[in-house]
């Protein structure tokens, strides 16, 4: 999986023969998850494209959290799923017998609804799974970096030995953020990052998600449609596993193509 | 928020309605004033002009307040800046109107008398134009919105010819330049009048499809 991805880099930002298209980051070709005989997520299509925030809206169960998780293999932990077709992270296939998942994931980091720091401190947060993967480049460098990118460092730069728990939701949740920087990944996920925040810490990492995309590629699941509105380049609508919609979010909240997305987000229904 | 807010979205879209059809009064009254040299109609008209203003107000107050508390997006918000656009454009198409009447308070006969007829067509293709762009609105009808837009070269058409008359008549009777200048006023915001219900007709474009069709080169 190294070697593949490794490989990979002279080739993912070249144009194609025509001189236009870029290689996507992330995409799914025809892609489904089942967990046993229930098709949660039904031959989604989709092309990400780097250093964009793509979100992802649709009614509870609609698959977008599972969608979600099959772009780092997340859903390998779940007894009993399954994916069929491909999702491809640079060009190459994440369900091929060569990848390695726990490289993947080294590549695309995850930040989950609920904060969840370790009971450690904020440095340790940071520093524990670099350390792990035998970083080997100034450890306190990296945590600083990290933890600026999350836009947490000026608030905890002189209590880093302070426990993460100590810390409000807010701050955890960019401690999360901090966390996943810390792995140097080029793809973020966030599963709805801020359903258990108050709305000034929203907004804070609203901000932040606007900073992050200069570096990454984000995807975000979120319930929050304004949210969507807000800090997305693109946006994909899902619904009953469907990949209903998926283009631009200025167009997508002004004028969707298909009815069904026009009937949620003006909230006919779901 | 759904159901709540599409009642008072449909409340708001009838309150525009009723306000273009008290405009389309109004300028229906100006027309005849002109045309009866109707004084007292004309003096009528030109108050009714505050019930359209006061009217406009509250249509857009009420607007940006939904806008506010619901912070609509697709056809919902496509429907409030419609309603916004819409608005601005009726309460000028009343201004117009009242310029008509105050014009049509002073007009010399003699002179309307040499164009009566291109006046009378003109007015009648622009109420025609603003009955048929308010209509559309109201169903959000593309093609009828579009039959609309391609009226404006119509009036615009009949503009020239008012133009040409008087050009050709002033040398001959310095006495009719006072009645001239009327008559012009008059056809002028006429064809304001269907440049704004063009503005209506555009704005159904956009409500109904998402496509800003205001400008050609674009």
């Amino acid at each position: 999986m190294t070697e593949t991805m490794v490989n990979l880099s002279t080739s993912d930002t070249l144009a194609d023969s025509a001189g236009v298209k870029i290689q996507p980051h992330v995409s799914c070709h025809d892609f489904s998850v089942f967990y046993g005989d229930f098709e949660a997520v039904k031959k989604a299509r989709m092309e990400v494209e780097r250093n964009r925030v793509t979100a992802i809206i649709g009614p509870s169960g609609c698959g977008k959290s599972t969608l979600l998780r099959a772009m780092n293999r997340m859903n390998d932990f779940v007894p009993g799923a399954r994916a069929k077709g491909k999702m491809c992270y640079r060009g190459q296939n994440i369900y091929s017998s060569d990848c390695d998942p726990v490289e993947l994931r080294r590549r695309i980091g995850m930040v989950f609804q609920k904060p969840n720091p370790f009971p450690k401190s904020i440095y340790r947060n940071v520093a524990w799974a670099p350390k792990l993967n035998g970083y080997r480049g100034n450890i306190d460098d990296l945590v600083e970096h990290s933890l600026r990118q999350a836009a947490l460092w000026e608030e905890v730069k002189n209590e880093l030995d302070k426990s993460a728990l100590a810390l409000s939701g807010g701050q955890q949740q960019r401690l999360c953020i901090a966390r996943a920087v810390a792995m140097q990944p080029e793809v973020l996920l966030m599963d709805e990052p801020c359903s258990a925040l108050d709305p000034i810490a929203t907004s804070r990492i609203e901000d932040l998600i606007h900073e992050l995309k200069t570096r990454y590629t984000v995807i975000l699941v979120t319930h929050n449609m304004q949210q969507a509105a807000r800090v997305s380049d693109f946006t994909a609508f899902m619904y009953m596993g469907e990949l209903v919609e998926f283009g631009e979010t200025d167009l997508i909240f002004t004028s969707p193509k298909q009815e069904r997305t026009q009937d949620y987000i003006t909230g006919r229904f779901g | 928020m759904t159901a709540q807010f599409v009642h008072l979205l449909e409340q708001l879209k009838r309150r525009t309605l009723r306000m273009a059809s008290l405009v389309e009064d109004i300028l229906m009254e100006s027309c005849e004033a002109v045309f009866s040299l109707d004084d007292k109609l004309a003096v009528r008209t030109i108050h009714r002009d505050n019930d359209v203003d006061s009217e406009e107000v509250e249509i857009e107050v009420q607007t940006i307040r939904l806008m506010a508390l619901y912070q609509p997006v697709g056809c919902d918000l496509r429907l409030l800046c419609t309603i916004l656009k819409v608005n601005n454009d009726l309460e000028r198409i009343a201004d117009c109107a009242v310029n008509i009447s105050e014009r049509a308070r002073h007009l010399d006969p003699l002179v309307l008398q040499g164009h009566r007829d291109d006046l009378v067509a003109m007015a009648s293709m622009v109420q025609d134009m603003l009955h048929r762009a308010v209509e559309a609105y109201g169903a959000q009808a593309e093609q009828q919105a579009r039959d609309v837009q391609s009226s404006d070269a119509a009036v615009d058409a009949f503009y020239a010819q008012i133009i040409r008359a008087i050009v050709d008549d002033a040398p001959g009777h310095p006495d009719h330049m006072a009645g001239h200048l009327d008559v012009l006023s008059i056809a002028k915001n006429l064809e304001r009048i269907a440049d704004h219900a063009t503005n209506i007709a555009e704005d159904v474009v956009f409500l109904a499809t998402g496509r800003i069709v205001r400008h050609d080169t674009i």
